[in-house]
This record gives structure tokens, sequence and C-alpha cells, in this order.
């Protein structure tokens, strides 16, 4: 599978990481694991995109943050979606699947 | 969490964010290291591959921190204080560039300063100076003048212009008066207002009032007076009991009402001592027919007027040039407005006046644009030496960004944008910039003081403010700013540019641009510097032309002492004989070879009581009548001032009121009126003011038949003419009338001291007690020193300025190539160590290393000079008398500068010549 990273943008980019945190909390290289995963290996999004993704994401108030041990005991920052974070979810994924019907009946056509 | 509190975390807990940053990062780390090895690889390689997969450690760490909230303000708080530490690790450096700066952007900030008090704002202690507008008449196709308006016409805007609020109008012109008080007189100016003036300006009392609507605008009403802080701290002692006192002004019982606030000054440049109101402008003029608060033909008023809220001054200014025109054309009046051109009086057609509200300031409007000129070349001359301060701070901040050309390179190779790099540079120089500005404004404070030291002494008090109010601020900060960009752009945007490797290896020579442009700006330095010294040098030259210039009488030895007879109650009846008198006296003073009195001292100015028209001949302009400036004196008058008599006699005591009216003609005039013919013996008639014009500025009339009739004088004598920077062959046509046929309040007598003996003026106020004790005495001084024209004055700040910032700018050019040479030295030394060893002698070195440092002072010389030529071609154009070209002048910088190239050299050429082969070539 091709490995797209800096090609997505901003807004994909934060759709993802929502959509990956929205079953539970995950530490910022679980949430990379988690939308590989998702994607089929489509999308590996490299640190230098996502944390900073992460941290503009907790600022605006869409995720929190919590301090917890990892898998081999190490303190590691955890997310989590917020209330708003879960609310923008919905929203952006009803707006992404208007966008891309959209677009797919303007290549049939 | 919120944007705020994140912000807030990001900026004030920085450690605490940075440490989790680094947990989190070392925790992901650690993961990936975890999962490659469980994928089976070797824990060595694990840590590779999840270095590499991490993409560097400090690289996500920064992305980071630029997505943050309070990125930029980070950075920025950073920058500065990365720089400030910089700067406090090379305290050399910084002194001497701060220094620099802040004497350029203070001298820049102190004629600004002196620019805004006087042209841009309302006098000092004004409420809310910038709804105060100023309203003038006047003729937009005549030159600079004054243009004051009669009290009618300040009725009349009072009235109809329903934009303005509170017209007041004050007098321009203080008038001398004599101040009795406790049996003791004093020598005070006034200034006559009209009853809202304070309250119009929104002055306070300092003790007492001040005028208000109780005080009724009527000849002859309220005798009250306010008097100035100064004069209330001077004369009264500061005594509050001295409110509801009677004084007597000009002999005039008045009530003092108040005292005013202490920083307030008047609303011109010159200060009074104390205000009365309009009510008792007749105390200061007796003579003057009384008709100043009803005639529309008598202008002495400048007036003044509030914006009313949400005004604009254009909008108050149409709707006062439609009164205007309204007013001229109901009630066309032919104004006698004087203007300052040096022909004299002119005749203004009403219907061309152009009434409007101006910004006010100190300064009349149609004086503006001369104030305006001067200042203008006073800022340019410190403007340029700001530049050249700036252009050796951007060779030496280029100097150092070279040598941190390895540091820089690491900084990329991390990650730094070109972007953040330029702008931590610029950060550098801004900060170091801030420091010189905010030097620069203190000083200043101090620069300006020392402005108005060269300002010679003004025979009245002077009121110039130079307040440090939001604009000057401004001012400094933004230039401070705008010279920080300059200077440090090209610098870093240079430096910013290196290569990597290139500059991570050792590097001994280094691009050659980045000299080229040093050299640039070391050539720039010397090209201005030399521009300033040209620029001084032209005006020394004027200013000697103008001051020895020969004046057409002698000003060495003779001491002066001016007097106003209506201070002492003296009127056209009672005068002639004190003045008589008076000379007499001073005659018999002990040291005196010849004395005498005159209305006033030989200067440019001039004063006219008529036109004088000879039979058959042309004098002016196809009119038959001449325009003549006269001056009154007493007998002994041309001896005493060296005045040469070149024909006939001079005025004897037997040429009195009742005798022939005589008359002595200037040379130019006797050419002019008798171009073939003898002028002694010949009858001249003189055409008074036209009737029914009274006498304006401060001219006192005969009587009133002899004010009818035209008089016939007889010239009895030629004398040679005075030359005040007129251009020869030019100049006002002048005669000379005797004292007691034709009197003046104003008075000066003159003595020619016999040589060797000193100052006579203290025997001059005895002399003039003794006469008469209740007569003050308003100036006295020699007679070289009282010759100030505008003209002087200007030239003699100019030249000072001139040569102050010509001596920095030649200074701050030595230390750029010094510091240009010194380098070259430096970076050249292993060459001149091959040379050497090549069997080059020491000689050949010296002239290497002169050659590189005089020869950036030769391009900057020819260029400076080039620029020097340029300037004296646009300074010439005024009428200062500015050569365009002296030739000493140029040979003169162009010496000195190879003098200064040469000292800066000497200590780099030393070292050059002391230079050891084998050292030379063992240093990398």
């Amino acid at each position: 599978m091709a490995r797209h990273s800096a090609t997505l943008l901003q807004g994909t980019l934060d759709l993802l990481i929502l959509k990956a945190l929205s079953t539970g909390e995950l530490h910022g290289l679980g949430v990379s694991r988690r939308i590989e995963q998702m994607t089929d290996g489509t999308f590996v999004v490299q640190p230098g995109s996502l944390f900073p993704a992460l941290h503009r994401l907790e600022e605006a108030g869409r995720l929190s943050s919590s301090w917890d041990a990892s898998e081999n005991n190490r303190r590691a920052k955890y997310y989590a979606l917020t209330r708003a974070g879960r609310r923008q979810l919905g929203q952006e994924t009803t707006e992404w699947n208007r966008i891309s019907l959209a677009i797919a009946r303007a290549l049939e056509a | 969490m919120s944007r705020l509190s994140s912000l807030w975390r990001n900026l004030v807990q920085r450690e605490r964010v940075e440490h989790d940053l680094d947990d989190e990062m070392r925790a992901t780390l650690d993961l990936l290291v975890a999962e490659k090895v469980d994928a089976g690889l070797s824990p060595a390689d694990a840590r590779r591959a999840a270095r590499l997969e991490l993409g560097g450690v400090e690289s996500v760490k920064e992305q980071v921190r630029d997505a943050r909230r309070g990125a930029l303000v980070n950075a920025v708080v950073q920058d500065l204080r990365y720089a400030s530490r910089l700067l406090w690790r090379n305290p050399l450096f910084t002194l001497t560039a701060a220094l620099s700066l802040s004497i350029g952007i203070g001298a820049t900030t102190s004629i600004f300063t002196v620019a805004n008090g006087v042209l841009l704002r309302a006098a000092a202690c004004v409420t809310d100076p910038d709804t105060l507008v100023d309203l003038v008449r006047r003729d937009p196709k005549q030159g600079p003048g004054v243009e004051l308006m009669s009290f009618p016409d300040l009725l009349d805007i009072r009235q109809r212009a329903t934009l303005l609020d509170d017209a007041y109008g004050y007098q321009l012109q203080l008038a001398p008066a004599s101040l009795l008080f406790d049996d003791s007189s004093t020598a005070v100016f006034a200034c006559v207002v009209t009853a809202n003036y304070f309250r119009a300006l929104g002055v306070p009392a300092a003790a007492g009032r001040v005028f208000d609507a109780g005080d009724v605008e009527q000849a002859g009403a309220s005798p009250v007076a306010v008097l100035s802080h100064d004069l209330w701290l001077r004369r009264f002692a500061g005594d509050a009991g001295v409110v509801g006192h009677t004084v007597r002004i000009n002999n005039v019982p008045m009530t003092v009402v108040g005292v005013a606030a202490s920083t307030f000054r008047g609303t011109s440049v010159v200060a009074p001592d104390v205000w009365l109101p309009v009510s008792m402008v007749a105390a200061l003029s007796p003579d003057g027919g009384g008709q100043e608060l009803t005639n529309r033909r008598i202008p002495w008023l400048m007036l003044g007027a509030r914006l009313k809220p949400g005004v604009s001054r254009a909008q108050a200014s149409a709707q006062l040039a439609g009164i205007g025109a309204a007013i001229q054309r109901d009630t066309p009046v032919n104004p006698f407005i004087p203007q300052d051109a040096p022909a004299g009086v002119h005749e203004i057609d009403p219907s061309s006046l152009v009434w409007s509200a101006e910004v006010a300031s100190p300064i009349p409007y149609g004086l503006r644009i001369i104030a305006a000129g001067f200042l203008g070349l006073l800022m340019a001359l410190v403007g340029i030496v700001l530049v050249i301060a700036c252009t050796n701070l951007a060779g030496v901040l280029l100097a150092r960004a070279t040598g941190r050309r390895r540091e820089i390179a690491v900084r990329t190779a991390v990650g730094a944008g070109r972007g953040r790099l330029v702008r931590q540079l610029l950060t550098e120089t801004a900060l170091l910039f801030a420091l010189g500005g905010a030097a620069g404004l203190v000083l200043a404070r101090a620069m300006t003081r020392l402005l108005f030291l060269l300002l010679p002494e003004f025979p009245v008090p002077v009121n110039l403010s130079a307040p440090l109010d939001g604009r000057v601020v401004a001012f400094a900060l933004v230039l401070s700013f705008i010279a920080a960009v300059l200077a440090g752009l090209a610098p870093a945007l240079h430096v910013s540019k290196s290569d990597v490797v290139t500059a991570l290896k050792d590097d001994a020579q280094g691009p050659s641009d980045r000299h080229r442009l040093r050299n640039a700006f070391v050539v720039a330095q010397v090209a201005f510097s030399i521009l300033l010294v040209v620029v001084a040098g032209l005006l020394v030259r004027a200013f000697d032309n103008v001051i020895s210039v020969n004046q057409g009488f002698d000003p060495r030895d003779v001491d002066v002492a001016s007097l106003d007879l209506t201070m002492g109650g003296y009127t056209d009846a009672t005068g002639r004989d004190v003045v008589r008198r008076l000379r007499d006296r001073v005659r018999s003073i002990p040291g005196v070879e010849h004395a005498s009195v005159a209305d006033r001292a030989p200067g440019p100015a001039g004063r006219s009581f008529g036109n004088i028209t000879v039979p058959g001949a042309v004098a002016q302009k196809g009119s038959p009548s001449a325009f003549t400036t006269w001056t009154l004196v007493e007998p002994d008058y041309f001896r005493t001032a060296g005045i040469p008599l070149l024909a006939g006699r001079d005025f004897s005591d037997a040429d009195g009121p009742g005798a022939e009216l005589v008359v002595i003609v200037g040379q130019r005039t006797a050419k002019r009126l008798w171009p073939d013919r003898d002028p002694i013996g010949q009858l001249v008639s003189v055409r008074p003011p036209r009737s029914g014009d009274p006498d304006i500025a401060a001219l006192h009339s005969t009587d009133a038949s002899a004010r009818a009739r035209e008089a016939q004088l007889r010239v009895v004598g030629v004398v040679g003419d005075l030359n005040f920077g007129n251009q020869s062959g030019s100049g006002p046509l002048v005669i000379y009338v005797p004292y007691q046929q034709k009197y003046l309040a104003q008075a000066t007598i003159l003595v020619r001291r016999t040589t060797g003996v000193g100052s006579l003026v203290q025997e001059l106020r005895s002399a003039v007690a003794s006469v008469d004790r209740n007569l003050p005495v308003l100036t006295t001084e020699s007679l070289e020193r009282q010759n100030n024209g505008p003209v002087q004055t200007q030239l003699r700040i100019a030249a000072a300025v001139a040569g102050s910032v010509g001596v920095i700018g030649l200074f701050l050019a030595g230390i750029g190539i010094y510091g240009v040479t010194a380098y070259a030295v430096t970076r050249r030394t292993r060459e001149i160590g091959i040379r050497l060893s090549l069997g080059a002698g020491r000689g050949e070195v010296i002239r290497l290393v002169l050659r590189q440092g005089m020869g950036l002072v030769a391009i900057g010389s020819a260029i400076g000079l080039l620029l020097g030529l340029g300037a004296g071609a646009l300074l010439s154009g005024r009428r200062f008398g500015i050569p365009q070209a002296d030739p000493v002048v140029l040979v003169g910088a162009a010496l000195l500068f190879a003098v200064v190239g040469l000292i800066a050299c000497y200590v780099p050429v030393r070292r050059a010549a002391a230079i050891r082969a084998m050292e030379a070539l063992r240093y990398e």
C-alpha cells in the first residue's frame, strides 16, 4: 500500500484522530497505529504531523489528556475524546459523507 | 482545556510544558523500540529503526511547539532573551552601538520636538489642543506674511460661524508698558486679549481668577489685568495677596484679578508678562485713536477658536471661507496689511483674501513655511548622521553575523527555518535599536535645551515650549524601528543564506560578496560624512559672509539703550523735549565720543510715515511717489553710527519744530530720485497715509491738521546706504528726518565710545534715570550683539548644528574605516605571511593595507563631494546667500577625510607591519 503522510490535509487528519479515539483513550503512538490499522495501511501518519495535531486538538478542547503507565511502564500521555470532540466527530463525519457523495456523483456523470 | 488556559500554560508554565513534552516523546520512543524488538530486531537495530521512524526527537518537539497556542509569543520572548544575553556578553559593542544610535535618534527627535511644539500643536498648557484652530485671512498669491484681523471681524465670526465655539483673539505684537506698583516701575510686555481668551483655551488661574464673561468688551470697561506666573514670581515674589491690588499700567489704574497657570506663557512665540482685556487696549496706545474695537480697517488681532465636537477643521475652514467672502462683499475694506517682504507695505485687493481655519500653533500661519523650511533643513542634517550611524551598525552587524556563521549553520541543520533565523537576527538588531531609541529620547530633552541655548538673546521673552508629548515619543519609536529594519535587514538576509556545509567547515576566506557589502557600507558612511562636512562648511561660509558684509555703518564700540516714552507718560507734546534732554545728558558721560538718539538702531527692519514725491521724477513702478523707510534721528546720529556723510550737512539743533522741515536722504534714494541733479536744496513732498486710515503698527501720528496736509521737506544732506544682505543695488529707499520735527515714542540712545573705553550700558541706565526716574530702560547692549536678524539667527543655528553633526559623522566614518581595515588585515594575515615569505618588503605590505582602507575613503569622498555639490545647488536657491560650490570647502573636506582615513588606518597598518611570516603561516 502506498504511504501517504504529509499529503493529508489538516482537517482530514483531525477527523482520523477523533475517530481513532472514539473507542477509547490511546497514547500518541497508539493513535498512529490505530489510524494505520483503520485505513488498512493507506495512511501512516508521521510523528512530525501527528503530535502537533494532537496538541492542537487538546488545546482546542476536543481532547483531554492524562498521564498513565504505558505498556512498558513508562509515564506516557494518553488522549481521550471530550464531549465537544465527540460532537465534532459526528459533525465532520456527516460533512465528509456529504462531500464524498457529491464528488462521487460528479465523477460518475 | 480551553484556549485561554492553554495559552496561559504555554506562556507561564513553560518548564512544566517542556518537561511533559519531553516525557511524551521519550515514552513514544520507548514504545517504538519495544515494538521493533517484539517484531524481531536486535535492541541496537530496534533503537536505530525507532529513531528513524520518529524522525528526530528534537524536530518533532519543535513542530509541536510551533503548533501550540502562543507559539509566536514564545518565540519572540525567546529571541529577546537570547538577544539580550548576546548584547550583555559584548559590552563594548553594545555600548558603542547604543551610543552612536542614541545620538542619531536623539538629535533627530529633538529637532522634531521643536518642530512639534512650534508648528504642529497649540501652545503649552491649553486643554485639548487638537480642537483649537487659528482663524486666518490671507492672499494666497502673496508670500509669507502675518495675517491680522479686526475686532468687528471677530464679532462677525462669533455670530456667523456655527461650527466654531468660543472664538477669541489676542494681540500678536506685544506692547511694551510700564507697570507701577508700590512706587517702583517695571518694564513689562503686555498682551491684549478678548474676555473669553483664557476660558476658550482652558487655562486655569494659579491665583485669583482669569478673564471671564463678566469682563465686558467695551472700550474703557473692566480695568483689570492678569499677571503671568513668571512676572508674579519675579516682581511680586509669588505673594497671593497681590490679587485685588491696583497697579498702574502706563499710568492707567487697573486691578490685578489673578495670575495665570505656571506653564502657560501665551499663544505666540513671545511670552507676555501681563494680559489686559480688549476694553483696555487704549491704555497701551494712547495716541491710537481709540477705534480698535469699532473700526473694521484696523487689523490688530490674531484670532482662534475651538471646533465644535464632531466638526473637522476642513468643514470649519469651508464655512469660514464663505463667511469671509460674504463680509468682504458686503463691507469691502482695504486692510492695511504689512507683509514680510523687504519692499514693505502692499495694498491688498480685498476680494483676493481667503479666510480659513488652520491648525493652531504659536507661529502665525503665514510664517510657518519659513519655520518649516528651516527646521526641515536641520532635520535633514541630523537625519544624515542617523543614516551614517545606521550604516556603521549595519557593517558591524554584518561582521558579527559572519562570525556566527557556524552557529547559524548548526541551527539550520537542526531545523530552524530561514524565516525564523532572519527574525532572530532582526530581534537582536531591534533590541539594540530599542535601547538606542530609549536613550535617544532621554538625550533629546538635553539636546533640545542645547538647541535653545544656541538662540541669541532676544529683547523680548521668548515662549518656545517643546513639550514631550505622544507625538514625539511615537516619532522616536517609529524612527528607531525603521532604522533597525534598514540596518539589520541586509546583514540578516545575507547571512541566513549561508550554505550549511561550507559554513560548518573551517573557513578562512569566506565568500567575498559579504566583504563587498561591508565595504559598500563604509563607502556610504564616508560619502554621507563628507556631505555633512561640506554642507557645514557652506553654512559657515554663508554665515561669515552675512556678518562680515559691510553693512554701511560701524557697529564697533557703540552701546545702545532702547526706551518707550509712553511708559513714562510722555506724549507728542512732551516727548520731544525729553529726547533732547536725554541726548544732552548722555553726551556728558565720560568716555563718550559721540552720542545721539534715533527711533531705532541701524537694522534691517524699517517703518514708514509716508511716500515721498519729487516733482518731475519717476520713482517706483510708474508712480511718482516712492515708498521710503524713515529713520527719525537727532543731530550727530551719523557720526555716532559711523554712517558716512557724502554731501551736504547733518541735522543741527536749529532744525526744530518751528523751523523749515528738512530731510537727509540715502545715496540710493538720491540716485533714484535725482539721477542727474544735485539733490541738496531740492524739495520733496511727503504724502501721509491715506486720509481716513489711522496709523497702524505703532505709528504715532502728528496732529490732525498736519496729517491732512502734504508736507514739504528740503533735502540738506546725503548719507551712505545701509546694507543687510541685499543684493547690491537693491534695497529700500531710506530718508532721515529730525526727531524734533517728527516724534515717535520709541527711542534708542546710541553712544560711541572713545577707543579703549569699556561698555557704558550701566552709565546709560543711570543717565536715563537721572533725567526721569520713572522712565524704564527696555534693553541695553552693544550694537554688535544686537545685529541678530532672522537670517543670521537661522544661519548660526544651522551652521552650529551642521558643524556638530559633521564632527560626529566624521568620527563615525573614521570608526567604520578602522573597523573594515582591521578586519581586512585579520582576514588576509595568511596572505600577508605568504607574501612576506616570498620576499615582499614591509613597505609593500603597508601599501597593500593602505590601499584597502584609503581606496574606500577615495571612492566615498568622490561620491560625497558630488552629493555636496548637489546639496549646495539645492541650498543656494533660498535667499540665505549660501554659496553653491565653494572650492575651499570642497578641497578642505577632501583633505580632512584623507587625514581621518590615514589616522583610522594607522593601527591596522602597524599591526600588518608587525606580522611575522612564520606566525602568519601558522595562523588558521
